[in-house]
């Protein structure tokens, strides 16, 4: 009865190192992660240089504006007198935070919609996704605008806490993530109505699996990698958001810097001192440049059509 | 056909009005209260006064209350007052309404043509040198802020070089056509520069796929010039489902139109709506974001329709 | 015997169709139409009929992975209750969907016992007693599906329906997917099984030589009513219902390349959503008279074999 040949089978490797191999084969992507790594260690060495030079960010000082670089202020100082080097990396703690928290939120949002949605079929399905169609139609800048004006005590949070930094930090996070999380319901719904009826769910199910089993055990694995490649590409859209929404006022507010505003002063600026409008900006455009290059390379090792390389079928 | 358009249209008019409740208690939410933003600094008011003026003015009642009272004043035309501008609502939002086409309308007229003309050379030979400046042009345009663009732009053109304004609307009181074009062309750019990176994309690879079916290959082995095969046969296929698309673009194009009217001060809609939440005016504010929101619902509603009747795969 | 594993009485699936929108339209699809059969414990019970005749919704209900809208359904497993033992598997025709691509070997062989509430421990000296029965090295435990060929997986398929230790395996169609020199291997390996273990299959096919090699009765379906109902050797030598006559002579035997699916009748199969009145079969039928088209013939035993079932007014 023994036909069978598995013996002669290579020892199963796991996806995930065939994964790694071909997204280290995409150089841009890799170039562009090594670049995310440094700059991310570069932000969080903003305590640690302040204190080393003797700065606190957020003290303005009018007797030292629109310093040239020197010993102290490395990039010099912006129209407060205070110093923007610090503050850039202050602000990329923040921009990178955001978009990473921010897309965690959205796409255990979206995943439960479009989970949902798919694997209970029906009327459930129809109508959240007459709600996700609605969504994706609205303009985001108006909408996220009022949501960053809603006055958190309206909803019964004390004044302290609602003008805290940390509560500014995570409502911009909720309020991207509320907005945005529709990309992730279709991907996750289209996922789950392949996988709802795959004969291993109904095999699972007749021999006892509830739904939530079926939708932790099989669904959620099965869907992951169009998840993960979304996600990924979503980041750079959230940077970009919350520094749109900070540029504009309604997002994290002074004195906390963010890359977003430190460019609404530079716009008073800009005669007198145009090269404060470049460094942000640069630093967004670089950053997210190098998410969505990432994101590109994710979706390049993900692809199952270049999958079965080096496999033995 | 018509039972579809008249139930999409029923689920449109649905969703509008949960979509303005939602809007007004959200926008209740904003600081403060209307009356205390209308009338604050005024010393003779006593807070006995201002209790009465409460009552008078309904702030009193719940929200269902509130919100039923503004939408029968609303439907019978009565938008209430800017507290901001101190006029009625009406009076500001058309003007700044037809800045807004105006703007919208003119960055269409720029990227869509562009938008063709970049997809179909991308296409012609994928990989080649034009995809690929095509293919960098349109990633960094996802990965652009386009509030920085903007500051960049008036930087370079207006304050190193003064060739262009850097505000959207001419200071003198008759500006002429062409003075007015002028203010235009930094934010009609920066705006088609967003809108044709994902439409370019879009066109590309629609292009590439019907360049390489059946039919169009039969074109070309009838000798026709690869001009006209491009223009005539695929172009032409490509451009159905493009309706779609730039429907579904609404929505980020009027994004884009807020952040670009707030930089370069034109008072359009966007610019309003962003004043109006600023500066807490709720009747403006609210007013604004409904229209907005009516308008992209409207624009993807007509896409479905037209993409029912245009597409012979879809029988209703 | 007096207690049969598995008892059917007069069930239906009747499945309403949605209309346009959300609206159910009224109408419902007959899948199964009252029928009514038994099973011993040991026994296997082959169902045969064309495509669409209700055959797997049938085995789906035996299953539990459907609900019946009318009728009832029993099983009585001979050691009733134990710690979840769920008394009824299933088997699947495509084995590339029967296995979750991302868990290895062990965890699909083992799932029945981790929803048993066993753990991995426990799970593993099982795992490989059952990976041995079906004829697979213990090695193969640690890999995934995608490694294995469609025989191989079929045969991990049935290890993870032995595993709990079952006494009714359905088994829709189990080796139609397969290549020709697999199924014979299969179907040795499925008869192998029933005899050490004694467990009945409710084996749907389409495929008479794999039924004669395998089952012990033979139910025949037609637009989801029972035609025939008879041991195998019976219905083999003579059948008695005229639809069973035809599917044989339509049916070519094993060894003769794969099936095709479908139509094995002269003219059309009715649409279960308005099936024909009577006899469903009159429409096709060489010996339908008057009568066929308005009475509906009961399931009787034949006069000379009253083992045999046959719902027809002409029965031979
Ligand atoms: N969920 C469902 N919704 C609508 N119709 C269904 C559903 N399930 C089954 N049907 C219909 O019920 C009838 C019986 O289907 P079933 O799959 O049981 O047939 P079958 O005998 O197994 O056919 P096959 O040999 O093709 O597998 C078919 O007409 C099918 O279209
Ligand atoms: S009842 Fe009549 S139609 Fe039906 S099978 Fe018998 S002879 Fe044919
Ligand atoms: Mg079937």
């Amino acid at each position: 009865m023994t036909d069978v040949t598995v013996a002669a089978l290579p020892a199963p490797r796991s996806i995930w190192s065939l994964r790694f191999e071909k997204f280290r084969g995409h150089r841009l992507a890799m170039y562009s992660l090594v670049f995310l790594a440094v700059l991310t260690a570069i932000c969080l060495m903003a305590w640690p240089l302040s204190q080393y030079l003797g700065i606190d960010p957020n003290k303005t000082n009018l007797l030292a504006r629109f310093k040239a670089p020197n010993a102290q202020h490395w990039l010099g100082t912006d129209d407060l007198g205070r110093d923007v080097l610090i503050r850039l990396m202050y602000g990329g703690q923040v921009s990178i935070a955001v978009g990473l928290l921010a897309t965690f939120l959205m796409t255990v949002l979206g995943v439960a919609v479009g989970v949902t949605a798919g694997f209970l079929g029906g009327r459930t399905d129809a109508v959240l996704m007459r709600l996700t169609d609605c969504m994706i139609a609205l303009p985001l800048i108006p909408l996220l605008i009022v949501l960053g004006a809603v006055d958190l005590t309206k909803l019964g949070l004390s004044a302290a806490s609602a003008g805290s930094p940390l509560f500014i930090f995570l409502r911009i996070v909720i309020i991207i993530a509320l907005v945005d999380w529709t990309t992730m319901a279709r991907i996750a719904r289209a996922g789950a109505i392949q996988v709802r009826d795959r004969d291993y769910v109904r095999a699972a199910t007749v021999a006892g699996a509830k739904r939530r089993y079926n939708v932790l055990v099989h669904v959620l694995p099965n869907i992951s990698t169009p998840l993960i490649v979304a996600a990924t590409l979503t980041v750079g859209r959230v940077i970009l958001l919350e520094s749109t929404l900070s540029f504009l006022g309604f997002g994290i507010v002074p004195p906390t810097p963010t890359w977003g505003n430190m460019l609404t002063n530079a716009q008073q600026l800009i005669i007198s001192a145009p090269h404060l409008a470049v460094y942000p900006g640069l630093l967004i455009f670089a950053t997210v440049m190098a998410v969505n290059f990432v994101g590109d390379g994710v979706r390049y090792a993900f692809d199952p059509r270049a999958e079965n390389e080096g496999r033995s079928h | 056909m018509l039972r579809y358009t008249l139930s999409r249209l029923s689920q449109a008019i649905l969703v509008t009005f949960v979509m303005s409740f939602l809007l007004f208690m959200l926008i209740g939410l904003m600081p403060g209260d209307p009356l205390e933003n209308m009338l604050e600094g005024n010393p003779s008011l006593t807070p006995e006064l201002m209790a009465q003026m409460r009552e008078l003015y309904g702030l009193d009642q719940s929200v269902f209350a509130r919100y039923w009272n503004w939408l029968m004043a609303a439907l019978s035309g009565d938008l209430g007052y800017s507290s901001l501008y101190f006029r009625p609502v009406t009076d500001v939002l058309f003007p700044a309404m037809l800045q807004t086409v105006k703007l919208m309308g003119l960055t269409l007229l720029v990227s869509v043509p562009l938008a063709l003309l970049l997809g179909s050379l991308a296409a012609r030979k994928p990989n080649g040198l034009i995809d690929s400046v095509v293919g960098v042009f349109s990633f960094a345009s996802i990965s652009l802020p386009n509030f920085w663009v903007s500051l960049l732009l008036i930087i370079l053109f207006s304050v190193k070089l003064g060739w262009l304004p850097a505000s959207g609307t001419p200071l003198s009181a008759a500006p002429s056509a062409l003075e007015q074009m002028r203010h235009m062309v930094l934010p009609v750019a920066v705006l088609a520069m967003f809108h044709v990176g994902p439409l370019v994309r879009y066109v590309r690879a629609s292009m590439i796929e019907t360049l390489s079916a059946d039919f169009v290959r039969t074109a070309r082995a009838k000798g026709l010039g690869e001009g006209s095969v491009m223009v005539r046969h695929a172009l032409r296929n490509a451009l159905i489902p493009m309706v779609t698309v730039l429907a579904l673009s609404f929505g980020s194009l009027f994004s884009g139109a807020l952040v670009v009217e707030t930089i370069f001060g034109m008072l359009g809609m966007g610019k309003m709506i962003y004043d109006a939440i600023g500066n807490i005016d709720f009747n403006l504010a609210l007013v604004g974001l409904l229209l907005a929101t009516i308008v992209t619902l409207l624009a993807n509603l007509l896409a479905d329709l037209a993409y029912a009747l245009l597409d012979p795969r879809i029988t209703l | 015997m007096s207690n049969p594993l598995l008892e059917i009485d007069r069930l239906s699936v009747h499945i309403p169709m949605r209309g346009k929108g959300l609206l159910s339209s009224g109408i419902k699809l007959r899948a199964v139409d009252e029928v009514s059969l038994t099973m011993q414990r040991g026994e296997t019970l082959a169902i045969v009929g064309e495509s669409g005749s209700g055959k797997s919704t049938l085995g789906y209900v035996v299953a539990g992975l459907r609900q019946q809208t009318g009728g009832s359904l029993k099983i009585t497993p001979s050691r009733p209750h134990q710690n979840g033992r769920k008394p009824v598997q299933i088997i699947f025709q495509d084995p590339f969907s029967a296995l979750d691509p991302r868990m290895t070997v062990e965890d699909i062989i083992g799932e029945p016992l981790r929803l048993m509430g066993q753990d991995r421990g426990t799970r593993r000296g099982r795992v490989l007693e059952v990976l041995e029965q079906v004829g697979m090295p213990a090695e193969a435990a640690q890999r995934y599906p995608h490694q294995f060929s469609g025989g191989q997986r079929q045969r991990l398929a049935i290890a993870r329906a032995l595993i709990g230790d079952p006494e009714l395996i359905v088994a829709d169609e189990p080796l139609s997917a397969l290549d020709v020199s697999i199924q014979s291997k299969i179907l040795n390996l499925m008869s192998d099984i029933k005899e050490r273990h004694g467990i009945s299959y409710f084996f749907i096919s389409h495929d008479f030589g794999v039924v004669r090699h395998l089952a012990d009765r033979v139910a025949v379906l037609y637009l989801g009513r029972l035609m025939e109902l008879a041991p195998a050797d019976e219905i083999f030598a003579n059948p008695a219902h005229p639809y069973t006559r035809a599917l044989m002579d339509a049916v070519p035997r094993i060894g003769r390349g794969r099936r095709k699916r479908g139509q094995v009748l002269k003219g059309e199969i009715p649409t279960p959503l308005n099936p024909p009145s009577g006899c469903v079969f009159h429409t096709r039928c060489p010996r339908a008279t008057a009568i066929c088209s308005t009475e509906r013939p009961l399931l009787l035993p034949l006069v000379s074999r009253p083992a045999q079932l046959a719902a027809c007014h002409h029965k031979e």
